[in-house]
């Protein structure tokens, strides 16, 4: 058994290195000064990725492109979802499987099906409105937000679904029997119960909208979004300052699992009743350092303080030591090359009066059989040597 | 439609009208206006001429076959090669893509299932979303860190002499297959491990204890009940993977497209709609029906894709 153990706990290693191995080399790429985003050769520690990527206008626009379409696309796809799973949770099972199929498909669906559907169907309702309308519909805002509740809504779906499984319905039925209305039930007994999941879904339907690239690349029409800017910046080159937003994302994603960490531990020391027995909940110093407030304010100041450390640090000095080591090493390799040459060209010279040899290796070595092959195969002349360097000159029979 | 009413009654009877009609309009709206028509309207588009707009509507503007047709014939009436090697190879690189990350994944959908407690087990499910948070082109450009021509593994394989000149892995799609297979690890695990974690692991046990060997326990005992995880996780994984456009064109070698990216090209550089149309109602068809051929073969519903 225990071989199992240690084969399992290598494998999850192994997996695991996998996923995070290379998110972590392209963290370490962000602080690299080289161009080309890269560990060795090591240039310099810089912070300047991070100003050049605030300083992408593009990005930024997309960015603001990004929250206007995402608070639409939550504020409509959240109701959809729940809409959705108290209509499968009233219809007989079969009709119930028909409809989820239905609701379903969108998510597996390619986005570029769905993309090229939305703005084929609303360009010919537009078209057909005309005037005003399609000039209010045809754009990349509208478009987006309806080409991504179509699917966007089935994520929150599957959270709400989640969640009205484990609902007590004699909850309404014990509201109903006192007195209260269906609608007052609705609201004061399912809907608070839903609540939770209510914040879950609208986050990741924001979560869904940002990232989502096949569908919008299609209806954003000329606009961008972050993530179609990032795209369009990814596939014309790629420098360091995308490794720096990888950074930013991973820290604001550390920061928030890190305190989510914190509220489930409280929550389940604080259920079982264990919170006497802990030290940690006893000390009500420790009690209100581990509080998930506390966690993440004091995450908050550390990453406050070493981005603020981070924008001092000037790496100009170690860059001009660099670009200056380059430099000179070009000066150099410029210095060794005209000494050869003019070594050559006195060697030449020399060597003029059998130029044949010379020539007879040169072009054998790239004309391949020589038909001078006796001749060929040791050159003599300064020309065999010249050329000889950049194409073998021996000739293949 | 009785049984729609009836559930609309119940509806009304337990939530109050307000609810029920709000539950009825958003459904309806959902999947008619944002589901079905969208895909009748490009559907409807595909059989269409690709006409300026001022030709719309006018006796020009009739049904047609040749987009169709010019999918799978050239214009001199042999096969068209191009598109049709294209579309196979995306389907066969999507189902080796699933493959591995089936292979990779059921290992730690049983770990995280039977093995790992507590503290592990919570890290571990920590350790798979966080890279899932992190955006799709960010993931893809971590590839192209690491695969590049001067990237990590170049040079730290040159500096350990196992190769003197940068090998092109963007060309050679190895890029791709890696970034590829990553992008999606997350929604194969879990379907994989709810269906795991319902497995009493006394009966992981009792097969050990009458001395199965473990390849024969998994192969007899988990693999069964994990089936409908795996496929569901194995369908999501397909279709995204063979609907995907970022991670091929940031990683895929500029001589291989994908076939979303012929799709694109048809829009985007073409600006022939209603060809990129019938392009995009193939790829939806071969997809689909791909789909269903294996939950045929692996006697598995629709029904338990998603939970």
């Amino acid at each position: 058994m225990s071989r199992a153990v240690v084969f399992g706990g290598a494998y999850a290693i192994a997996f695991f290195s996998f996923l995070f191995g290379p998110l972590i080399i392209m963290v370490i790429t962000a602080f690299n000064s080289s161009k080309f985003p890269r560990i060795v050769p090591w240039d310099c520690f810089t912070t300047g990725w991070f100003a050049e990527l605030f300083g992408n206008q593009r990005l930024m626009e997309g960015l603001l492109n990004s929250v206007i379409i995402g608070v639409g696309v939550v504020a409509l796809a959240v109701p959809i979802g729940l809409a959705g799973a108290l209509a499968l949770s009233e219809l007989p099972s079969k009709l119930r499987a028909m409809l989820y199929t239905v609701l379903i498909l969108p998510i597996l669906i390619p986005g570029v099906v769905l993309g090229i559907s939305t703005i084929v169907l609303w360009g010919q309702i537009s078209r057909g409105l005309g005037g005003a309308v399609q000039a209010g519909m045809y754009n990349g805002y509208f478009l987006t937000i309806v080409g991504q509740i179509t699917f966007v809504s089935a994520y929150a779906m599957l959270v709400f679904i989640a969640r009205l499984q484990r609902f007590d319905a004699t909850q309404t039925e014990a509201a109903l029997d006192l007195g209260a209305t269906p609608g007052q039930a609705f609201r004061k007994i399912l809907l608070p119960f839903m609540a939770p999941a209510i914040g879950s879904a609208a986050f990741i339907t924001l979560l869904a909208s940002f990232e989502n690239y096949n569908t919008t690349v299609f209806t954003v029409l000329s606009e961008s979004t972050f993530t179609t800017a990032l795209a369009s910046k990814v596939r014309h080159g790629t420098d360091p300052s995308l490794s720096a937003l990888a950074v930013i994302i991973i820290t604001i994603t550390l920061v928030g699992a890190l305190t989510n960490e914190a509220v489930q531990r409280r929550k389940e020391a604080e259920l079982g009743g264990k919170a006497s027995r802990s030290p940690l909940y006893a000390n009500p110093l420790t009690r209100a350092l581990t509080h998930p407030g506390v966690v993440f304010a004091i995450l908050v100041a550390i990453v406050a303080t070493v981005s603020y450390v981070g924008s001092k640090h000037d790496s100009s000095v170690c860059e001009a030591a660099i670009l200056q080591d380059k430099l000179d090493r070009q000066a150099e390799l410029r210095a060794a090359q005209k000494a050869k040459i003019e070594a050559q060209e006195v060697e030449q010279g020399i060597t003029v009066p059998k130029p044949e040899g010379g020539f007879g290796g040169a072009f054998g070595g790239l004309g391949g059989a020589a038909p001078v092959a006796p001749a060929a195969p040791k050159p003599e002349g300064g020309f065999g040597g010249a050329f000889g360097g950049i194409a073998p000159p021996a000739p293949s029979e | 439609m009785k049984h729609v009413t009836r559930a609309y009654r119940a509806l009304a009877n337990r939530h109050g009208m307000g609810a029920a009609l709000f539950v009825a309009i958003a459904v309806t709206l959902w999947v008619v206006v944002f589901i079905t028509l969208p895909q009748l309207s490009m559907l409807d588009y595909s059989f269409r001429f690709n006409l300026p707009a001022d030709q719309i509507g006018t006796e020009a503007d009739h049904y047609t076959l040749s987009n169709f047709h010019s999918f799978f014939f050239n214009a001199d009436g042999s096969l068209n090669r191009l598109d049709l090697v294209i579309l196979g190879r995306t389907l066969l690189a999507a189902a080796i893509v699933t493959l591995i990350d089936v292979i990779i994944c059921y290992p730690i959908a049983y770990i995280l299932a039977h093995g790992a407690k507590g503290v592990a087990a919570r890290l571990m499910v920590i350790g798979l979303i966080i890279p899932y948070w992190i955006n799709e082109i960010l993931r893809a450009f971590a590839f192209r860190v690491l695969f590049g021509a001067t990237g990590v593994v170049n040079t730290v394989g040159m500096q350990m002499g196992l190769w003197d000149v940068p090998v092109d892995f963007i060309r050679a799609d190895v890029a791709l297959y890696f970034g590829l297979s990553y992008a999606y690890i997350l929604l194969m695990i879990f379907p994989m491990y709810n269906a795991i974690e319902a497995l009493d692991h006394t009966q992981v046990e009792a097969a050990r204890d009458m001395g199965a060997p473990l390849w024969r326990v998994h192969w007899r005992v988990v693999l069964p009940i994990a089936k409908p995880g795996i496929v569901s996780g194995a369908t999501m994984v397909f279709m995204l993977t063979a609907g995907a456009l970022a991670a091929p064109q940031i990683l895929g070698g500029p001589s291989n497209l994908w076939f979303t990216q012929v799709i694109y090209q048809w829009f985007n550089e073409s600006s022939n709609w209603p060809r990129g149309s019938a392009y995009a109602v193939v790829l939806l068809l071969t997809c689909i029906s791909f789909v269903l051929l294996m939950m045929r073969v692996f006697k598995v519903s629709v029904g338990e894709i998603g939970k």
